[in-house]
């Protein structure tokens, strides 16, 4: 018995994932979400830039990172779009285009913002922090054009934005190291308010940045994509999945402790 | 010759760019926003160079027919797909959309959903409290799996109803990132900082040339 469970069939282990997944999907249970004091603050901030203020939004992920992040930009533009906040779109991650382009437009169609006044959205240049410190001086140097080739200039809303200066908030949603990069050339050089939205693998990576006040706020993981949709009272595919993740978490830690409990049993008996 | 000059290269434009971080004059600032609109240039080459090497990698493995080389020429037709319509109409195409949220998107995000199961049983195989060390941290992965999710603090606050403190499950993990996992995280970004500063100085130096590749 104690043999069978110490070496049980990892296809058995496969099945009672799908399950701890496809069950709360078929079946949406609703648990209380506590809001974290990093997600409080960002939310805090946003709201405090005024009506006609301008953040912007960046979507540096790949498809790999959307179940995590998708949420969190689109929780982000709600609350700016209802504040009249105007959003400036963009990436560093070529394939972050085409899904900060969809996701954008998917926002829009549910509030109605409207594209050159309410937001804008630049796309990808390549070349990282060149991008970055480009920006800083001018936007225009590295984005002469938003992503559907339209010059900045005649864009409404980027009409007094020239750089960093105009902008009162940078979040970068980031399933990588691009978050330090932004802290290190937008917030050191130029002193641009950031904010981040990452993935649960590099959260503990951020701390020491929110600690020193480099970021304003910070967005951790699929919890912190349930956090915001609870504080824009908003509930969507955030909650929906924290709460079918809530199993999975509980099926593992049951796992590790079967795990461990079989491991001293046997360890016993071979003393 | 072959080394010399890329050497030379990285020199005066490794020594220029640290000089005009820390000089504010304008001739200082315009110069090095000159450098970085070439770099915003010759980027675009190293994609070139990559899809290169991606290509002849894969006629390779058809030549030499490797394990699996049929596979290769599903390489082919998708980046010649993605080019014949990302090329002339641009990624705002709504071909080129419909075959990145519908192919790229669903393949990716599926390659990175399996994890969670392969998570699952390394855990239950390898996640065992054998020593001091490893107790610890089984005990604070636990803390934080739980404290992550919206029913560790269900739990606590039902079990635990009767107990002064709500929420413990998530406010246990909050310390625990704000305190021990800050210290190491400061740390080893202070070791990474210090570690890219000295490999910086070898590069520029010419101390350090295995970015050059290999030959004469």
């Amino acid at each position: 018995m104690l043999e069978k469970l110490m070496s049980i069939d990892r296809r058995i282990i496969f099945i009672l994932v799908a399950l701890a997944v496809i069950l709360p999907t078929l079946i949406p249970v609703s648990m209380p979400i506590s809001v974290s004091e990093p997600t409080q603050k960002l939310y805090d901030y946003i709201e405090t830039i005024p009506a006609g203020g301008t953040i912007m939004l960046v979507f540096d992920y790949g498809p790999a990172s959307l179940a995590e992040l998708n949420p969190m930009a689109r929780a982000i533009m709600k609350q700016c779009f209802a504040k009249d906040i105007r959003v400036i779109g963009l990436t560093l991650y070529a394939v972050g285009t085409t899904m900060g382009s969809t996701l954008i437009q998917e926002v829009v169609e549910e509030t109605g913002a409207v594209d050159g006044e309410d937001y804008v959205f630049l796309g990808f240049r390549p070349g990282l922090e060149l991008v970055i410190l480009g920006m800083g001086t001018d936007i225009t140097s590295i984005f002469d054009r938003d992503y559907n080739g339209k010059p900045l200039s005649e864009i409404p809303m980027m009409q007094n934005v020239t750089n960093y200066d105009q902008v009162d908030l940078l979040v970068d949603l980031s399933a990588g190291s691009l978050t330090e990069a932004w802290i290190t050339y937008a917030n050191v050089q130029f002193n641009l308010q950031i904010a981040a939205g990452v993935t649960g693998v590099i959260i503990s990576q951020m701390y020491p940045y929110l600690q020193t006040g480099q970021l304003v706020g910070l967005i951790p993981g699929i919890a912190g994509a349930a956090e915001y949709e609870r504080l824009i009272e908003a509930p969507a595919k955030g909650t929906l999945w924290i709460n079918i993740e809530s199993f999975v978490h509980l099926l593992i830690i049951g796992l590790v402790v079967i795990g461990n409990i079989a491991f001293f049993i046997q360890r016993r008996r071979e003393e | 010759m072959r080394r010399q000059v890329p050497l030379i290269l990285c020199f005066v434009f490794g020594i220029v760019m640290i000089f005009t971080q820390f000089i504010p004059h304008s001739l200082s600032q315009s110069l090095h926003q000159e450098v970085r609109q070439w770099y915003l240039i010759i980027f675009p080459f190293a994609l070139v160079f990559s899809s290169i090497a991606l290509i002849r990698t894969h006629v390779m493995r058809i030549r030499r027919r490797t394990e699996h080389w049929r596979y290769s020429f599903l390489i082919f037709i998708g980046i010649l797909m993605m080019v014949v319509i990302g090329v002339p109409f641009g990624p705002q195409h709504h071909v080129f959309e419909w075959l990145f949220n519908n192919v790229q998107v669903p393949m990716d995000a599926t390659m990175f959903s399996l994890l969670a199961f392969f998570i699952a049983s390394a855990a239950y195989r390898a996640f065992r409290a054998r020593t001091l060390e490893a107790s610890l941290l089984l005990v604070t992965a636990l803390i934080v799996m739980l404290g992550n999710v919206p029913v560790g603090d269900l739990v606590w606050n039902t079990v635990f109803a009767w107990l002064p403190w709500e929420n413990a499950t998530s406010g246990m993990k909050q310390w625990i990132l704000d305190n021990p996992n800050l210290s190491a995280r400061r740390g080893i970004i202070l070791g990474i900082s210090l570690g890219v500063i000295s490999q910086s100085i070898r590069i520029i130096l010419g101390i350090e040339r295995s970015y050059l590749g290999g030959g004469d």
